[in-house]
């Protein structure tokens, strides 16, 4: 007998008392049903604002980076900040799917898909931003060591923008790559699930013919732990090396060597924040609050605390060295007395009380387990990094070495259009993300089932440790059917636990006795055989399956051998008229 | 997937085979391929005859150069064969610059040896070439430096193809030729401080430096 024992002080990670095919419905619901209304309009919404980007950015690459507000002192502004931004929040899910990984994080399964695809979205994103930044961006191919007809003219390989190419470039094939393997099982589920072929064939493209078996799971878990093991290092080095374009400059308030830490925790940081913000809406909207439960989000929330804790104190470091080191080029970088009362002090303050300030009220359980206050602490944060990153590119730019040179920055309408360009960007991608792929790792999240779903957990509590969690299968009877009309009849002793899930659905869609009985048969698929078995379960009248959904059937199909799922969704809806006449 | 490489190969083989080899071939973003200044032979539309080189006004003297006194005449002639003097020195640097210039401006009809015996004239595309030994006409440095300036009968001006200083070069080995010829003894190397007074015409080294000890 398989014993398995879990602290009891674990809180359950799948909530709602599921069984494995409850996970496959609630995972393929969104990509089987139809898009609503609410999501055509957020999408509409979405897909302007990336039009708009994208005229901005046909605008600036034909007229030239003149159209945005830089001036020859503050030669980076939006572009880079974004870049940055855009790059950091990709790194919470690579994170959260390798990271917790190694650390056998359970609770990442429920998220960490979504989170992937933030990264690959994310970043897609902040790649946009070293093309079009460029004066030159036809001649972008040029940032790669290719042979060439200029006698083999070769890049420089001293530059961190030449090392961000190969970083960003790097870290996104490997985010594609690790969340697509992460996907294969699930794209076979929605495969084996489809029931138009063109959706079938699609998925069986998208899935390459994964079936499953002992080896394939196997090799599957061992390519999970290697990739985990080599984007966790990528993860710190990616910002590490977007941290140095900044770092290896000569420019005060750049020039510091807590960056490449401190770009990394603030990634995290803005990662997460960014996850929350998505994960809380997604959960609602696509019904998943028993997978992405108010745990999972309160400890998302103290990865929070962690790295706004990290990055709060590299604010202080920075502000200890600026007055320490008694540079008086110091005194006008990011974080000095001089930026908190310069001409930046608003974008000095936002970040201060954006990322240091609003967090703290994370250390509160009841805030940190309060939804609304993460998705509002969430968007905060990500304002804040982006002044963290505004800040420390703008700030210290404007008042460099030269007084002669200082000089303010203001954006123009094509800076902010190609930023709200990409969040559309980002959000078409998303959306149309959220209704194609499975969400949640139905694969991942079924391994955790019987160890952290609430049902088994608590059998377990109920009936011990050694409590069967599975249930063997049934001998199948030959197709003799003299035997099989007795079994049948045998059959009507139910077990105890059915009778239990018979119970409940009665419970659901109203008593019915024999006595006023409907005509079952007239409903598609139902035959006498199966008549019989609703029969038995209590179920007599076209009321009683008008009431029914989609659990209510997902129960029946538990209780009643050989049931025809296919033909459910009509029932309730033929029902209902039956019931009319 | 085999076909999609061949097709893939077959494209870039067909659109590579575009190129025209009677035009210019196709540019990928031309951004500093024209010149926006005015380059020196090109054609303009804003410029006389749309051509870029014009002429200087007349009468003006360009730092560095110095007119021509003697007139292209027989009068002319007859006074720079008279008076005019090389104003180089008869050093052997002078000599072996002439030479070169000699054999490449001068050679092909005069000869190498200065006989009248040049390629054109052995392959009989042009007749009448002199020999510098002719006594009829007896050249002296002035005449040679005259005739190389403006020309004479069919012999048309060398003075757009070598700079002044690189007439009389030619002069001295002009002369030296034509010594040859006439079996003269060889004239002796000169030093500059021996031919500094006669020294008239300013060579654009020489007032470089004159400039830069100013």
């Amino acid at each position: 007998m398989m014993s398995h024992y879990e602290a009891p002080i674990r809180k359950p990670l799948v909530t709602g008392d599921k069984s494995y095919h409850d996970v496959t419905v609630d995972i393929a619901r969104p990509i089987e049903g139809r898009a609503n209304k609410l999501w055509w309009i957020v999408f509409s919404i979405a897909l302007f604002a990336f039009l708009w980007g994208l005229g901005c950015i046909i605008y600036t690459i034909s007229t030239g980076i003149g159209v945005w507000g830089l001036n020859n002192t503050i030669e980076w502004a939006w572009d880079i900040t974004n870049f940055v931004w855009w790059v950091g929040i990709g790194h919470a899910g690579t994170l959260i799917s390798a990271v917790l990984l190694l650390f056998r994080q359970r609770w990442r399964m429920a998220v960490n898909r979504s989170a992937e695809a933030m990264t690959i979205f994310a970043v897609v994103q902040a790649g946009l931003f070293p093309i079009i930044h460029m004066g030159r961006p036809w001649l972008a191919y040029w940032v790669l060591p290719i042979p060439n007809q200029f006698g083999s003219l070769w890049v420089n390989f001293n530059s961190p923008l030449l090392w961000d190419v190969f970083a960003i470039s790097t870290y996104l094939s490997v985010s594609l790559v690790f969340w697509y393997t992460g996907l294969l099982p699930d794209f076979a589920m929605i495969r084996d699930r489809a029931k138009l072929p063109f959706q079938k064939k699609i998925y069986g493209i998208l899935s390459f013919g994964w079936s499953g078996r002992m080896k394939d799971w196997q090799r599957f878990e061992e390519v999970s732990l290697v990739l985990a093991g080599l984007a966790t290092p990528l993860v710190l080095s990616v910002h590490t090396i977007v941290s140095f374009d900044f770092a290896t400059s000569v420019v005060p308030g750049w020039h510091s060597t807590i960056f490449p830490p401190y770009f990394v925790a603030g990634a995290i940081f803005s990662g997460f924040a960014m996850v929350q913000t998505l994960l809380i809406i997604m959960r609602k909207v696509s019904n998943l609050e028993n997978y992405i439960t108010i745990d999972h989000i309160e400890l998302m929330n103290k990865v929070i605390i962690v790295t706004g804790g990290i990055v709060g104190t590299a604010y202080i470091t920075e502000y200890f060295i600026a007055w320490y080191s008694g540079s008086a080029y110091e005194d006008y970088t990011y974080l000095s007395f001089g930026a908190a009362t310069g001409p930046y002090w608003w974008a000095f303050w936002a970040l201060i009380i954006c990322n240091m300030i609003v967090p703290l009220s994370l250390w509160w359980k009841k805030m940190r387990r309060n939804i609304m206050w993460t998705f509002i602490v969430s968007i905060v944060i990500n304002i804040g990094m982006w002044f963290e990153r505004f800040d420390i590119i703008v700030l210290c730019l404007s008042k460099g070495r030269t007084p002669s040179t200082w000089a303010m920055f203001s954006p123009t309408f094509v800076d902010v259009g190609i930023f709200i360009g990409t969040i559309g960007f980002f959000f078409v991608l998303f959306l149309l993300y959220s209704r194609s792929f499975p969400v949640i790792a139905q694969a991942e999240v079924k391994s955790i089932l019987k160890l952290s779903g609430d049902r088994y957990k608590a059998m377990r509590k109920a009936q011990g440790d050694d409590v069967q969690l599975y249930e063997l299968p049934k001998q199948q009877p030959l197709p003799n059917f003299e035997k099989l009309i007795e079994e049948q009849e045998s059959q009507e002793e139910v077990t105890e636990e059915s009778g239990n899930l018979a119970e409940k659905l009665i419970l659901n869609i109203g008593k019915a006795s024999k006595d006023v009985a409907d005509d079952l048969k007239r409903l598609s698929g139902i035959g006498p055989a199966l008549e019989e078995k609703l029969n038995q379960v209590g179920v007599y009248t076209y009321n009683q399956i008008s009431n029914m959904t989609e659990k209510e059937f997902g129960i029946l199909d538990e209780l009643i051998q050989k049931f025809p799922k296919s033909k459910t969704k009509f029932w309730a809806g033929e029902a209902n008229l039956l019931n009319k006449k | 997937m085999k076909y999609s490489i061949l097709f893939i190969f077959c494209l870039t083989l067909s659109l590579s085979s575009c190129a025209d080899k009677d035009d210019p071939n196709y540019q990928y973003f031309p951004d500093m391929y024209e010149s926006l200044a005015y380059e020196t032979y090109q054609e303009a539309d804003i410029f006389q005859n749309e051509q870029e080189a014009m002429l200087p006004v007349e009468g003006s003297i360009s730092r560095g150069w110095m007119p021509y006194d003697y007139e292209d005449n027989l009068e002319g002639y007859d006074l720079a064969k008279a008076e005019l003097k090389n104003p180089l020195v008869y050093s052997e640097e002078n000599l072996k610059k002439g030479e070169e210039l000699y054999n490449i401006y001068c050679a092909t009809c005069h000869g190498k040896k200065g006989d009248g015996q040049g390629w054109l004239v052995q392959q009989e595309k042009i007749l009448g070439v002199p020999s510098y030994d002719d006594q009829g006409r007896a050249i002296t440095e002035g005449s040679v430096y005259h005739v190389m300036y403006y020309g004479i009968n069919t012999m048309g001006s060398y003075a757009s193809q070598m700079s002044e200083k690189e007439l009389w070069q030619v002069d001295h080995y002009v002369m030296k030729l034509k010594a040859e010829l006439e079996g003269k003894p060889e004239r002796a190397f000169e030093t500059e401080a021996d031919n500094e007074k006669e020294n008239e015409i300013e060579t654009e080294a020489e007032e470089k430096e004159v400039a830069t000890t100013e």
